[in-house]
């Protein structure tokens, strides 16, 4: 049995070992915010912060995790990102943007006001197949409104 | 993923840097995207680490475990029974090549992807492990018929830590086929020193390729999926060299 911090709760669990923090995170938690696409680390539909920093739950092993902080899309649900993807009209098909959001929240934290350049790096894991990109750097430029 | 048993080794790996002005030591367990800003890493390796993988990666992979990236060789990752599995022939000398070598690659045509060993390869970088100490170049070896290993770690043997000299200047130049995330078709790592430039080349060769100096590239052995890479490298010498 181990304990999982996420989003602010504590939640105990017993997964088998080899279990993905994703699928802990959808299938034992029931948060399927969190997207799983690839399910090999090259897309980032799947990412979640780690206290605070942006990582791929599909290729992190639920054991490695322990008492690190974990935030899922279903933790920002109050963040002005989330508005201001639906204001600048940032996706299509909306399977990256849980990820899209979980990497760009972390970004505005540690640099509220980041440049082009800067959204392009630390945004460069997170794949849109609709090619929705020009429309997310958007709405990482305008978060605050 | 499923296996009897996981071992976690951040424990037991080293992580951080610390260093002097002359020598940096880098944990093994330190991750790219913690040398990617830190001032005391010398710029080739801090280019190197930024423009590898993806900012999640980076976040979570070492430099240790990226030294030892397999290749992204499509036979060799499709499972084919290919030279470095074990067979008799390269299946890419042969047949589909672009990501691959144009250096070392009579047996195997696979391309090394690290980024960051390259940059150490052009910083004379020390590598210790729990047994040895060695040039970073020692690690790699090309895989031969009695033995088809690309590096010379003995089962059960582990990375520990990187001493980096600082060099007088250094930078790391790329390319490939998007500006971000992607793996390296060509990569040059440059680092002066008082002796001269030292050069380390990812994307060329089934190991991390030391290259003598640009007139070396003379003597590359592409395919022809890969001759456009020797163009691409000659350029990238140049610009390398000019810049340090």
């Amino acid at each position: 049995m181990i304990e999982l911090r996420v989003n602010g709760g504590v939640h105990r669990v017993d997964p088998a070992v080899g279990r993905s923090l994703a699928e802990t995170l959808r299938e034992d938690l029931g948060l399927t915010g969190t997207k799983v696409a690839c399910g090999e680390g090259h897309c980032g539909a799947c990412t979640v912060q780690l206290d605070g920093v942006p990582v791929l739950s599909c290729i992190t092993l639920v054991h490695t995790v322990r008492a690190r902080e974990v935030t899922t899309i279903e933790g920002l649900r109050d963040h002005p990102l989330v508005e201001s993807f639906v204001r600048a009209d940032a996706l299509q098909c909306g399977f990256c943007t849980p990820g899209q959001i979980v990497s760009a929240a972390a970004l505005v934290e540690a640099n509220p006001e980041p440049s082009r350049d800067e959204i392009r790096h630390a945004m460069a894991g997170n794949l849109c197949r609709c090619g929705a990109y020009p429309k997310i750097e958007e709405a990482v430029l305008t978060w605050r409104g | 993923m499923s296996a009897g048993r996981f071992v976690e080794l951040r424990d037991v790996v080293p992580r951080g840097i610390a260093g002097s002005a002359t020598i940096t030591s880098i944990g093994a367990g330190t991750t790219l995207a913690e040398l990617e800003v830190d001032p005391q890493i010398p710029q080739v390796l801090r280019e190197a680490c930024a423009a590898a993988a993806s900012p999640q990666l980076r976040a979570m992979g070492t430099i240790g475990g990226n030294l030892l990236q397999a290749t992204r060789c499509w036979y060799w990752r499709l499972g084919y029974p290919c030279f470095l599995h074990g067979g008799d022939r390269c299946h890419a000398r042969t047949g589909q090549q672009r990501e691959h070598a144009i250096f070392g690659n009579e047996r195997c045509a696979s391309a090394h992807p690290s980024d960051p060993a390259a940059a150490l390869l052009a910083l004379g970088a020390i590598l210790r492990t729990d047994r040895r100490e060695l040039p970073l170049a020692d690690l790699y070896r090309l895989p031969t018929e009695d033995d088809r290993d690309l590096t010379t770690l003995s089962t059960g043997e582990l990375i520990l830590e990187l001493e980096v000299p600082a060099p007088r200047a250094s930078v790391y130049l790329k390319a490939m086929d998007r500006r971000k995330w992607a793996f390296p078709l060509v990569g040059v790592g440059a680092a002066r020193f008082v002796d001269g430039v030292r050069l380390g080349l990812s994307g060329v060769a089934p190991i991390p390729w030391a290259l003598g100096g640009p007139e070396e590239l003379d003597r590359a052995t592409p395919l022809p999926g890969t001759a456009y890479k020797v163009e691409i490298a000659r350029a990238l010498v140049r610009r390398a060299v000019d810049a340090v």
